[in-house]
């Protein structure tokens, strides 16, 4: 995270994002805030009352809750907003809509998103990934994206660590019955997403295609045999209501329709031409009930669906019809998706009228690489690389010179002509010293010397 | 230089790591998928014991005959990397565990 902040720019000041906007204050923080006014605090406290286990008419009905929620509209709380992975993001939340569900109708199509706006654009991830990887694929015209996006993801021990994660959750027999624990499978999507930056995730996500055995594996990205489908396909607007009674499915509901909802004021069909807003609050569907995935394999096409349909809608099937628009023929959804896989993003010019078409900005490769060699993908084209972990790990012990002279690439070591090979003669003494510590007496050593 | 060469082969025991296709494992899984192979490799010298040379002694003197001792240190894992998951051809997804190496040591 530290390695990506400061490739990404200069930091900036605390309370105030890049563009120097006042960044909401968070819930929780609010909350805290509002904890240290009683008459915040009192008031706060007769909202939960009124709400829980009522609906919004009969809590309006109660004067004091309707006095409650006008004094809390003062407050800090009122404008708060939670950060997407953010820590204690379920609480953020619940104290979002504590006030929000009595604010609204509670049954609006679109709810405003308790997330923050999403600041960074799709040129930031192409930027990061060039940097990560040379950018490396697009070599040969047969390439595999999505398969190039596995062997990058595998090639981080974070994103190998939690991508195996959940898929062998997703993937584990529980019974003849059973085939998987959707709820389990859920909770490792969740965390693969959270936790793993997007320049991998979006990667695996959203490649281009060229054949079908790519757009199969795209997909077959989120383990839908476990994590999408299911025996039946509920009504969309079931679905709906089963996805808005969960704070946090509610919120990233909100937030898919916040960022991706077709505009037809923008070059894009984005609100404000955020292709990187859209892709984000899409891929954090995924893990919850309303898990968007692709519909099948086709190359040409991209159609994106809920697992859900809009039969038995009765007198809703145009509400219905509307809500699986937003996923299946949205065309901001689509623009952003093509816009990933083609490595382009959104010139801001008005001579382009034809999106997607400026390539990103090319950009030098920083020459503050990252240092920690385990955990980044710098050394892909080297396909041997000796790394010295066991004698990092006893790190404070040794001065640097010492770690260094035990550290030395496969390449170094294997090509003869190297005109500098100092580090090799300390090497062995560096070793042993290093072995001696930990193992043996080193008498016998120099009498096995002496008998060679 | 010949000396010089001669000792970076015989570098001690340590954590290499190699990209390979998940075919190429021979493991009989068939996919193109690319992962990380970490292996342990390199000489163990500086951690033969009083064991290793006693045990070499018993058998020069052939008091250890028949039995198929070894008396030097082998380099080996001393730690398994965390599972790896991948997509096979027929796409059907595996796990394989304890597959690469995480920590080497003399043993």
């Amino acid at each position: 995270d530290e390695i990506l902040r400061s490739l990404a720019g200069p930091p900036s000041p605390p309370g105030q994002d890049p563009h120097g906007w006042r960044v909401p204050v968070d819930c929780v923080r609010a909350n805290e805030l509002c904890a240290a006014e009683p008459s915040c605090s009192s008031r706060y406290r007769t909202l939960r009352q009124c709400l829980a286990g009522r609906d919004r008419n009969t809590m309006l009905a109660n004067k004091e809750c309707q006095a409650a929620l006008e004094v809390l509209q003062e407050s800090p709380l009122y404008d708060c907003r939670c950060k997407r992975g953010m820590k204690k993001e379920l609480q953020c939340l619940q104290i979002y809509w504590s006030i929000h569900l009595g604010l609204t109708e509670g049954e609006e199509f679109y709810e405003a998103s308790p997330y923050e706006p999403v600041t960074s654009r799709l040129s930031d991830i192409f930027r990061l990934a060039s940097i990560f990887s040379g950018m490396e694929p697009a070599t040969t015209s047969k390439s595999n994206h999505c398969l190039d996006a596995a062997k990058a993801c595998n090639l981080n021990d974070n994103c190998k660590r939690l991508r195996s994660g959940y898929i062998s959750t997703c993937s584990r027999e529980i019974s003849a019955t059973e085939p998987c624990s959707r709820r389990k499978c859920h909770k490792a999507l969740r965390q693969f997403f959270d936790r793993v930056p997007s320049e991998y995730t979006y990667r695996l996500l959203f490649c281009s295609c060229k054949d079908q055995a790519c757009a199969e594996r795209r997909r077959q990205t989120i383990v839908p045999s476990c994590s999408y489908e299911d025996k039946e396909k509920p009504n969309c607007l079931d679905l709906r209501s089963t996805c808005r009674t969960d704070h946090l499915c509610r919120s990233r509901l909100a937030d898919f329709h916040a960022n991706c909802q077709a505009s037809f004021q923008s070059l894009t069909s984005c609100p404000g031409d955020n292709y990187q807003a859209c892709l984000g609050s899409y891929a954090g569907l995924i893990g919850f009930d309303m898990t968007p995935n692709y519909v099948d394999a086709s190359t040409t096409s991209i159609t994106i669906s809920p697992w859900c349909s809009c039969k038995g809608s009765g007198n809703m099937e145009e509400e219905c019809e509307k809500f699986l628009r937003d996923f299946t023929e949205n065309p901001c959804l689509r623009n952003a998706i093509q816009a990933f896989g083609n490595g382009t993003d959104v010139n801001m010019s008005p001579k382009n009228p034809s999106p997607p078409v400026t390539p990103p900005p090319k950009t030098e490769k920083s020459p503050a690489l990252p240092d920690d060699i385990n955990d980044s993908n710098t050394m892909y084209d080297t396909s041997v690389i000796t790394t010295c972990t066991s004698v990092q790990e006893q790190g404070p012990k040794l001065n640097k010179s010492k770690e260094q002279s035990l550290c030395y690439s496969e390449t170094q070591l294997t090509t003869d002509i190297m005109p500098d090979q100092k580090t090799f003669v300390d090497q062995k003494a560096g070793g042993s010293r290093h072995w001696a510590g930990r193992i043996l007496p080193v008498v016998p050593t120099l009498l096995l010397r002496l008998a060679l | 230089s010949r000396r010089k060469r001669a000792r970076a082969r015989h570098k001690p025991c340590a954590l290499k790591e190699l990209e390979v296709s998940i075919s190429e494992l021979g493991l009989g899984y068939e996919s193109d998928e690319t992962v990380l192979f970490r292996y342990c490799s390199g000489t163990c010298e500086a951690a033969i014991r009083s064991y290793d040379l006693s045990l070499k002694s018993m058998r020069s003197r052939r008091r250890i005959k028949k039995e198929k001792v070894r008396a030097r240190p082998c380099c080996r894992p001393l730690a398994y990397d965390d599972d790896v998951s991948f997509l096979d051809a027929y796409n059907r997804y595996y796990t394989v565990n304890e597959l690469s190496a995480k920590e080497c040591g003399c043993v």
